[in-house]
């Protein structure tokens, strides 16, 4: 969903990827590997914008005048957008700090503040804290929203990106967001070295 | 003091013999029956379409205790001289703490900015009328007993230790925070947002987002149990009344809800909220499992809007706890590892 198909990588950065995607499933048995190496997702660890959005699970969008709301399945994740005004971040976070508006009939959400820690996907496809993130939902038939993102990190990449894919709409009758509360699957993985017998 | 206004107000309101909502609107037969010296109850606002407005950002911090002290039996409420004197003590009491915990990891500095205000009642708890929970049926006090052997075998002289991940709570492993939500130590900050057909609340704890649907649909199955339950709603009057199942077993009453630690797999909780003015969501939630208690208990729990540490949606952190917690099971367990040593060292 690449548009163009490749991702711009700087060259240390493109290099830094393959080493990503080499060590994405590290176990981390120091706090240095827990901060610096594997994919945060298989730690359940926040997924960050826009990887929340194509993660696998539903997410729900409930809208109100002041504000949207995003409640992502996966790890419970959620986002607050602000749209009636523009409040500052106080602090960096794993799911930034959204704000938007209206263009029309799209929604378009600014997303800073996002920390250094999450990856777009598996692969080790990364960015660092400079990550800006403008995203688009646009309604595109009454059962399909078109998602685009364009990614922008002037530490990582050598100009910005974009992605573009659609998004369908959960059409089960009383549809309703479920929990993924991924944290017990993962404190095995994460712990286990930890303890004499790991397992149960 | 603006709040301490507040705090009375909150007494006055619910001095009435029975709760706010089951009082009957003021209206033509209230008329009939002469001039009366009481104002016309608060009307709620509306949503747009017409559903009574509860949206609003809240802390549902406080400072009454959720049990009534064995020192305050038989007393229902706190006179305002009272009230006054215990917000002086635990104001006191937090200033010692943060002049001599400093190096504690977590010193009542944290606490300090989100610690509410008493009630005006002597507990949360209002029914049972002694302001305590129920009994515990034999079935509950077998499980007390066997959580407090388990306890034991996970105390080393003043060391509690921590063997594996399980040992800590589902909270301090950052599972989740039992539901529902009584006074906890901090963050205690949630908004509700309404939609047409739903009611939305937000924690800002464990980021946690209930959706609630008033369309009438049925419960999830049975089988489908879930850490934060599942909860149905529907409006009577201005009172929005949300039935609460579906929890998991693996959920324990421990962390936030100081109900005794107890697995969560036969909870009922029937909640009731109500704008009472413009600054306060009254809730009322009735707590049940008859395979635990021996009746149902209900608390009574203001949800404030007016508390200078969440004015608003942008006041709710995100709540990142288990990507903050590696640090805190490594040394934990490790810890543990050592204490065992020189325990089995001694010997």
């Amino acid at each position: 969903m690449v548009e163009g198909g490749k991702i711009p990588y700087q060259d240390w950065a493109a290099a830094k990827k393959k080493e990503n995607f080499e060590k994405r499933l590290t176990r981390p048995v120091t706090r240095e590997l827990n901060d610096t190496t594997g994919d945060p997702e298989a730690k359940c660890y926040l997924p960050g914008v826009p990887r929340a959005t194509y993660i696998g699970l539903p997410f729900l969008i409930i809208e109100t005048a002041k504000q949207v709301l995003l409640s992502y399945e996966f790890a419970s994740a959620t986002r607050i957008v602000y749209m009636d005004r523009k409040p500052k971040p106080p602090a960096d976070s794993w799911m930034g700090w959204s704000v938007g508006s209206w263009d029309g009939d799209t929604l378009v959400i600014d997303v800073t503040a996002q920390n250094d820690k999450t990856w777009f996907d598996r692969a080790g496809n990364f960015h660092s804290d400079a990550l800006h993130v403008i995203e688009r939902y646009t309604l595109w038939t009454p059962y399909h929203l078109m998602y685009e993102a364009t990614i922008e990190d002037p530490k990582v990449f050598t100009r910005p990106w974009k992605i573009r894919m659609p998004l369908y709409r959960r059409m089960e009758a009383n549809i309703q967001p479920l929990e993924f509360k991924c944290v017990e699957f993962a404190e095995e993985f994460m712990y286990g070295h930890l303890v004499e017998k790991p397992g149960r | 003091m603006r709040y301490r206004l507040l705090a009375t107000m909150i007494a006055l309101a619910i001095g009435a013999s029975q709760p706010l909502w089951a009082q009957k609107p003021a209206g033509p037969q209230a008329a009939a029956e002469g001039p009366q010296k009481t104002t016309a109850p608060y009307a709620a606002p509306r949503t747009a379409w017409g559903d009574p407005d509860l949206e609003g950002v809240y802390t549902f911090a406080t400072l009454t205790p959720f049990q009534r002290p064995a020192a305050l039996a038989g007393k229902d409420r706190l006179s305002e001289a009272e009230e006054k004197a215990l917000e002086e003590q635990l104001k006191k009491k937090q200033e010692e703490n943060i002049a001599t915990n400093e190096h504690f990891s977590y010193n009542a500095l944290w606490f300090a900015s989100d610690q509410g205000r008493p009630t005006g009642r002597t507990s949360i708890i209002v029914d049972p009328e002694d302001g305590r929970l129920p009994p515990l049926t034999e079935y509950g006090k077998k499980l007390r007993e066997q959580m407090q052997a388990h306890a034991a075998t996970k105390r080393i002289g003043k060391d509690v230790v921590v063997d594996t991940w399980e040992d800590l709570s589902t909270y301090n492993q950052c599972i989740g925070r039992a539901m529902p939500r009584v006074t906890q130590e901090y963050n205690q900050g949630a908004e509700i947002l309404q939609t047409p057909g739903y009611v939305t609340i937000f924690y800002e704890s464990m980021h946690d987002v209930r959706v609630i649907p008033l369309d009438g649909r049925p419960h999830l199955d049975s089988n489908i149990r879930q850490w934060n339950g599942d909860s149905r709603g529907h409006w009577e009057g201005d009172t929005l009344v949300v039935d609460w199942t579906n929890f998991t077993d693996k959920e324990k009453s421990d962390g936030s809800a100081p109900f005794g630690g107890f697995p969560q797999g036969n909870l009922h909780v029937t909640e009731r909220f109500r704008r009472v003015n413009t600054n306060t969501l009254l809730t009322l939630v009735t707590v049940e499992d008859p395979t635990i208690w021996t009746r149902p208990f209900t608390y009574e729990l203001p949800w404030r809007a007016d508390d200078p540490t969440y004015r608003g949606p942008d006041d709710l952190f995100e709540y990142a706890c288990h990507e903050g917690n590696y640090r805190m099971m490594e040394d934990d367990i490790t810890a543990a590892k050592a204490v065992r040593a020189a325990q089995s060292g001694k010997k």
